[in-house]
């Protein structure tokens, strides 16, 4: 197509203007645009800034581990985290590759070490001993005690 | 305990059984994404951890600096089943802990910070596991070891999370590949969560019909119950080899065997590769009470590899290996 401006050359820029929805297309080549005020420069700073600023928003978006400085990204394509940390960055994004790699388990079931036992213990004594309170609190018709003793355990449960 | 390749018992189907646990500090990258500094950092806490500890397996544990093993014996060690090849390669700053007898060795800092290794002879996971979780207590007591309530054990990659455990068994099974059961078998395996590779792990040829039985499942299930599965699946290998072997006509395996000690007895040039499928054939000998003057074949399977070899004999061309290589034989046999 050949610029509706001069007829010579190449028609290379396409402008649209829509005033009070009437829509007006031309079809001008790089010279004639540049005459009409639509500088390429000017658009391409524009476009760059544009492309510039959003890649700046999606890097300081893409979250990084506090400890090592892996992305989703980068363990996905690796298979690697950096760090121990990253399982807790990245827990839920995670959890899809882990499902992969261990035949749809999730959940760990084997040892645990010593402070989480302990941990585990003493949160399993505080049920017992709230379980005790509970009947206690409904024996004695104290059914607003009962009931908050009854989150608590519900609570201690859910963490254990 | 003692070497893996010289068991108090009989030669057969199931060579050794090794455990292995991989472990890491919490709020320190992994090792492909260390300094120097820090690798000698963890090094140097894991060591103090055994050093101080009482128990009587940590008193027999030395600490040795990968740097001050020369290349012959790092290779050595790899053909030995101590350390694996990546480490022996990337040995700088590296270290290791291990037994006089070489039965337990943890690599610091190969893919995760500690990894705990117990070698047995035979068909003895559990045995192993016991040796290593011993260990593992004595350094989750003493180090900051990362690990998660839903996901357990944290480690580099996603395939040892949760006990971060490995069991694999060494099993030796000419017949069960010779009637194709191996590749029969390898998609059911994977299915069940298990693997079956060559005798030197991930990526190998099987030599001498040796190979590899692995558990790959390591999140919600128990240790105890990873080993005693893992002991099921190769019980019904050694099964299936046995039965094989059974069904063999007893003149023809004899016949078998004994050309193949011949050849041993009295060769000049011996490759690695013949000196595999010949020693095939010894360990069926031995197995079926053909041959009866071999103890430990499979300390002479190791001591005829090229770094065992160049470790007693120095450097050496593969040519003068393999003239080396049937001399030693001979002398053995």
């Amino acid at each position: 197509m050949l610029c509706e401006k001069c007829g010579v050359n190449n028609a290379t820029t396409h402008i649209r203007t829509v005033v009070k929805g009437v829509v007006c297309d031309k079809y001008l080549c790089f010279s004639c645009a540049t005459s009409e005020g639509f500088k390429s420069k000017e658009l391409s700073q524009i476009m760059s800034a544009l492309l510039g600023e959003e890649s700046n928003n999606q890097n300081s978006k893409i979250a990084r581990c506090a400890c090592c400085g892996s992305t989703v990204a980068e363990i996905a394509k690796s298979g690697k985290c950096g760090c121990s940390e990253c399982y807790n960055t990245f827990y839920d994004q995670l959890l899809p590759y882990l499902k992969k790699s261990q035949f749809g388990k999730t959940r760990h079931d084997g040892k645990l070490i010593q402070k989480i036992k302990r941990i585990q213990q003493s949160k399993e004594e505080e049920i017992e001993e709230l379980k005790y309170l509970l009947k206690k609190s409904v024996l004695e018709e104290n059914y607003e005690k009962a009931a908050v003793i009854r989150d608590k355990i519900k609570e201690l449960k859910e963490e254990t | 305990m003692g070497y893996w390749f010289q068991p108090n018992n009989q030669c057969d189907i199931a060579i050794s059984s090794r455990i292995r646990l991989a472990r890491n500090i919490k709020g320190v990258p992994f090792p492909f994404k260390m300094n120097a500094e820090q690798i000698k950092q963890i090094n140097h806490q894991v060591r103090d951890a055994i050093a101080n500890s009482d128990n009587s397996l940590a008193k027999k544990l030395k600490y040795i600096e990968m740097e001050n093993i020369p290349e012959i014996e790092r290779f050595a060690m790899v053909e030995r089943h101590i350390i694996s090849k990546n480490f022996a390669l990337n040995y700088q700053n590296r270290a290791i802990i291990i037994s006089d007898d070489e039965s337990i060795c943890i690599m610091l800092c190969e893919e995760d910070h500690i990894r705990i290794q117990v070698l047995e002879s035979g068909l003895q996971l559990k045995k192993a596991y016991e040796t290593a979780n011993a260990i593992d207590n004595i350094l989750c007591d003493s180090l900051d070891i990362a690990f998660d309530e839903r996901l357990g054990f944290l480690t580099e990659c996603t395939t040892n999370l949760g006990t971060g455990l490995r069991a694999s068994v060494m099993l030796h099974l000419p017949l069960f590949e010779a009637n194709g059961g191996i590749k029969k078998y390898i998609t059911n395996i994977t299915r069940m969560g298990f693997t079956i590779r060559g005798m030197y792990g991930e990526g190998t040829k099987p030599l001498a019909s040796i190979y590899q039985l692995s558990n790959q499942i390591t999140l919600g299930i128990t240790e105890k119950e990873a080993i005693e599965k893992t002991t099921k699946v190769a019980q019904q290998f050694i099964e299936s080899e046995k039965e094989y072997r059974n069904q063999l006509d007893t003149l023809r395996i004899e016949d078998r065997c004994m050309r193949s000690y011949g050849v041993l007895k009295n060769a000049r040039v011996l490759t690695s590769d013949e000196l595999m499928s010949r020693m095939g054939d010894i360990m069926i000998g031995i197995s079926l009470g053909i041959i009866k003057n071999i103890r430990y074949p499979m300390a002479i399977f190791v001591s005829a590899q090229p770094y065992m070899l160049m470790r007693k004999y120095g450097e050496m061309s593969p040519e003068s290996r393999d003239i080396e290589r049937a001399t030693m034989i001979r002398s053995l046999l």
